[in-house]
């Protein structure tokens, strides 16, 4: 026939199965994202974290394998003389020492891309009422917020887990020793397991906010507030209780002294006696660390004492406090927070609990009266 | 102009079909003693002149109009000025150019004369936690009753409305209808002479819309005025034959809906008659001049004629029913309703 | 067999939305009516698979309402009632999007999007954002994207509402033709009377949770014979005294006269009327009771 019907055309495709829908959500929102050049300029810097982790990972390798071009850097580094030596025994604690800050200045970016990337997800929809336009197609809730979390969980991927296991590979391959792998295998599943707790955890908290409010600005400042705000509220926290005890102990050793030295005169200021103070308020600091529970209420500390207990931080630091015989637990001590991770833990399953409650009450299935 | 064909069309009084469309030495002015109405009709609204931009977007563009006492209708797409002439003429908005007069007084800044009007606005924005008596009293109170009367009048208000039932829940709970009825009766309960409704009917199902037909028709009995502004061009039709016809922020007819009908000589009348012997008719009106065309619809047995001098073609189907052949079973115009004039003097 | 109810109920909390609602309805085009608070919503979001039913069994389109919800939701089209739009996508993607979303691939969604905006009439708007749209625009723009995966059912809830009127003709049309010339079965549920009548053969009227009525909307206007209605040019009342004075009986209602004419009769009296009294007779039809009134009436008795 000549001439061909310009009207409606019927269709007979193939339409897919339900397991993969929430995918195409993920994928709309990736591509969304992913105009913002702000989102890309912030996604190039935080690279450089992960830069920096595999070039440290490269440069041990390269010191392991005691290469010439690298020992004049470490020595201008001034390692102790038994890292130089024999580096294989420190390998472990290194590497853990290495990825344990990489996550930490990682942790700024991704909440930096988390406030960029999180707050239209679903303030938007609420906003413009996209939401029957979802439920009415088949996708259930639960898809729903999965794909909104696979938006956020796409670019902390990408900050976070993947430089790590690529720097991580870099690494073995630069170590050139298969016994890397050995040793360190267990920071490979770390990545990935913190990568992943970061992501449920931020990114449903993220997702909670969001659907708080239909105005995404509002949402952002949420988030920075919980960020920043309950950070400082933990830091300040954990500094009166700090001062507190250093005061506790200062106030001890002086009774002491006035005590023991009622009969001679005081001398005036006596530098011995001001270190001896120190040494015994760092001491009741550290006792009192194991039970300081301060630090929780910051978002992000609690996100810290997760990757401490992940990567276990904690003995390789106290592994370095050895070198040198000093048996130094300043390192670990003052680096790695003392109380038990599972306080943490406990918090931030909490977060997410409420997190999904804010969700499903706020994004409602369309089975209700109006 | 055919000379023949001035002479069919009687003058029609009060009707303007402004400059720009199809007829334009149609542009007459309002005759006030038009045979059978009183000697003066004085106009609710006047718009003189009136012009209102908002920065550069224009609103209303030089609008000069009279609407009468009773049930009128506001038409026109969206775009074309109708919310802003309706915030003219309740005062809410100052015209940038012209006067606008609502019954002998000038409508900006003119808190008094809100007393005497009502206006049922289009958005859907109350203070959901109160009841709908408690809104209604209110507003009442607001109007400056007194105590004792604002308690009746907002009594009678929501009688009125039908919503004496629902009137002691809170206002988040009520449906889309129930939300319409209560904005009529925050328009009624101070009994003004002037009554603006933006949509009144939106969201309302059949049962409720047809009790506020009731009420609006009633109120026009009771000798008070009102303007509807609707996009739903059958409801209109239903309350009023009276219409104002906006677009782009200019006037486009005002009047009578059949004599704009009549003016828009542009597209000829399309007549239907039904008949058992539909060719043997159509043979012979074809026959007769002012007709202009004969479609047969063989599934209806009927004809659709088109004709440009309607009056002449009505007074001459007696004779040919009459006259052998079958007599005419059904004659109507699809094409004479507000659809049909607002499509022709929209869409040039 | 389009859907089928049996025995359904649905209450929250207090208020019963469905009350044992029995309703079966074949393939065309179905007009839903009721008042409001009368369950439409409900039955609607039931025949969508979205709500979890307190009692009874159903099918949309053979597949059922308990165990096939999902499945029924990739069959089937639909229209929200308020403004709904996803956000910060042009008119492309929207469509897209909500085909992919419905099980489609990327490719046969933007093949299938490109199609059914030229046939929605959008074509030139379609690289814009979808904020920049107008009211009939956006319709428009949800009905494409609730046919692109080519729907045997296609439910639109109050579709006119709140749309001036080109772009209410413009709906319609295209409801018109896809129920009637492409063989697409539509559940239209509106208020607006004259717009079920324009687009449905079938209506079911439902008040308070349970079926009133339902029926092709021709075999429910019945016509009543020995009524017509007719409109004069000018004043009737020498033709209204002829017709009395010949048997008949005249009475106005709104703009017109209701009148009846003795059995044996034709509505040839009526001309004979309006030549002997020189009344010139611009409408005449047989009295038909609108859809309005078969509305109202069902939903009196209840």
């Amino acid at each position: 026939m000549p001439i061909f019907d310009q009207g409606y055309q019927h269709w007979d495709g193939q339409l897919s199965g339900h397991g993969w829908r929430w995918l195409t959500v993920t994928r709309q929102g990736v591509r969304a994202q992913m105009k913002n050049r702000l989102t890309r300029v912030v996604l190039l810097f935080a690279l450089l974290p992960a830069i920096g982790l595999a070039l440290t990972l490269i440069a041990w390798g390269l010191l392991e394998q005691q290469a010439d071009f690298i020992r004049p850097l470490f020595a201008f580094l001034r390692l102790p003389r038994e890292l130089m030596e024999g580096p294989k025994a420190f390998r472990q604690p290194i590497w853990s020492a290495a990825f344990h800050f990489f996550f930490s200045f990682e942790m700024f970016f991704s909440m930096i891309l988390v406030m960029l990337v999180g707050p239209g997800l679903i303030s938007q929809d609420l906003r413009f009422n996209a939401i029957p336009l979802y439920f009415s197609r088949p996708l259930r809730r639960f898809d729903y917020f999965l794909g909104k979390l696979g938006v956020i969980g796409f670019f902390l991927a990408l900050v976070a887990i993947v430089p790590a296991v690529l720097a991580y590979l870099l690494g073995v391959l630069f170590s050139l020793d298969f016994s890397v792998f050995k040793d360190t295998w267990r920071l490979l599943a770390a990545s990935i397991g913190y990568g992943l707790v970061i992501v449920l955890s931020a990114g449903t908290l993220m997702l909670a906010l969001s659907s708080l409010s239909r105005n995404s600005r509002y949402v952002g400042l949420f988030w920075v507030g919980i960020w920043i705000i309950s950070g400082t509220v933990g830091g300040v926290l954990s500094g009166m209780h700090e001062e507190s005890a250093e005061h506790e102990a200062r106030r001890a050793e002086f009774e002491l002294a006035r005590l023991a030295g009622q009969g001679a005169r005081k001398k005036g200021f006596d530098q011995n006696e001001w270190m001896r103070i120190q040494e015994k308020a760092n001491a009741a600091r550290a006792e009192a660390a194991r039970s300081n529970w301060r630090p929780l209420f910051s978002y992000t500390d609690n996100l810290h004492r997760m990757r401490a207990a992940f990567f276990d931080t904690h003995s390789s630091f106290v592994l370095l406090g050895k070198v040198g015989g000093r048996n130094n637990r300043e390192l670990a001590d003052q680096l790695v927070p003392q109380y038990p991770w599972y306080w943490s833990a406990g918090v931030l399953a909490g977060l997410f609990g409420i997190s999904i409650w804010i969700l499903t009450t706020r994004v409602k299935s369309l089975d209700r009266l109006k | 102009m055919d000379p023949d064909h001035e002479s069919e069309i009687p003058r029609p009084p009060e009707v303007r079909v402004a400059a720009g469309a199809p007829r334009a030495d149609a542009t007459v002015t309002p005759v006030a003693d038009a045979p059978g109405s009183p000697d003066i009709v004085r106009p609710i609204v006047v718009f003189d002149g009136v012009s209102k931009w908002y920065g550069n977007v224009i609103g209303i563009n030089k609008l000069t109009l009279r609407i009468p006492p009773g049930v009128t209708g506001l038409l026109g797409p969206n775009g074309a000025g109708k919310s802003t002439l309706l915030q003219l003429a309740t005062g809410q908005l100052r015209p940038s150019q012209g006067e606008v007069r609502v019954l002998g007084h000038v409508a900006w800044n003119h808190p008094a004369l809100n007393r005497r009007l009502g206006l049922c606005p289009e958005q859907d924005a109350f203070y959901e936690w109160m009841t709908g008596w408690d809104f209604i009293h209110t507003c009442a109170r607001l109007s400056g009753l007194g105590r004792a009367e604002a308690h009746d009048a907002a009594e009678r208000a929501l009688e009125q409305v039908r919503m004496t039932d629902n009137m002691n829940r809170a206002i988040r709970g009520y449906s889309k209808g129930m939300r319409q009825r209560t904005k009529i009766a925050q328009a009624l309960v101070h009994e003004p002479e002037v009554l603006f409704l933006d949509e009144p009917f939106s969201g309302t199902d059949p049962v409720a819309r047809r009790e506020l037909m009731d009420i609006i028709l009633r109120l026009a009995q009771d000798g008070k005025s009102v303007l509807v502004s609707s996009h739903v061009l059958h409801e209109v039709q239903t309350l009023t034959p009276n219409i104002i016809l906006l677009n782009h922020g200019r006037l486009v007819a005002e009047g009578h809906l059949r004599q704009i009908r009549d003016l828009i000589d542009k597209f000829p009348h399309r007549i239907v008659l039904v008949c058992e012997n539909y060719r043997a008719l159509a043979a012979r009106i074809v026959h007769w001049d002012d007709v202009e065309g004969v479609k047969v619809l063989r599934k209806e047995r009927s004809l659709l004629v088109e004709t440009h001098a309607p009056d002449r073609f009505y007074s001459r189907l007696p004779e040919v029913s009459l006259s052998g052949g079958g007599a005419i079973e059904e004659v109507y115009s699809d094409d004479d309703n507000l659809e049909a004039v607002f499509k022709y003097l929209v869409n040039k | 067999m389009l859907f089928q109810l049996d025995n359904v109920t649905k209450t929250y909390g207090k208020i019963t939305a469905l009350k044992s609602l029995a309703v079966e309805v074949g393939p065309g085009a179905v007009g839903l009516l009721g008042p409001n608070g009368s369950g439409k919503t409900t039955l609607i979001r039931t025949l969508l698979g979205l709500i979890n039913i307190d009692a009874g069994t159903g099918s949309v389109l053979d597949m059922d309402i308990h165990s096939q919800r999902l499945d029924i939701r990739q069959a089937v089209g639909f229209v929200p009632e308020d403004e709904c739009l996803f956000p910060a996508v042009d008119g492309v993607d929207f469509v897209a999007y909500a085909g992919e979303l419905g099980g489609m691939s990327r490719t046969d969604c933007l093949q299938r999007a490109h199609e059914v905006l030229d046939y929605v009439g959008l074509g030139e708007a379609r690289y814009r954002r979808v904020e920049t749209y107008s009211t009939g625009m956006k319709q428009r723009l949800k009905l494409a994207s609730a046919i692109i995966h080519d729907p045997q059912l296609l439910i639109l809830d109050e579709p006119t509402n709140g749309m001036d009127p080109d772009g209410r003709r413009d709906l319609l049309e295209l409801s018109r033709d896809l129920a009637h010339n492409k063989g697409m079965s539509l559940l239209f549920s509106s208020h607006l009377l004259p717009d079920v009548e324009a687009v449905c053969d079938h209506v079911v009227v439902l008040g308070r949770g349970q079926l009133l009525a339902q029926g092709r909307i021709q075999d429910m206007k019945q016509v009543h014979h020995r009524f017509f209605e007719v409109r004069l040019k000018d004043d009737p009342e020498r033709f209204v005294r002829h017709l009395r004075t010949l048997g008949c009986t005249a009475e106005p209602r709104d703009d017109l006269l209701l009148v009846q004419i003795p059995a044996d009769q034709t509505q040839a009296l009526l001309w004979q009327t309006a030549a002997a009294t020189g009344g010139q007779i611009r409408f005449l039809r047989p009295q038909r009771s609108t859809l309005e009134e078969v509305f109202l009436k069902a939903v009196a008795e209840v």
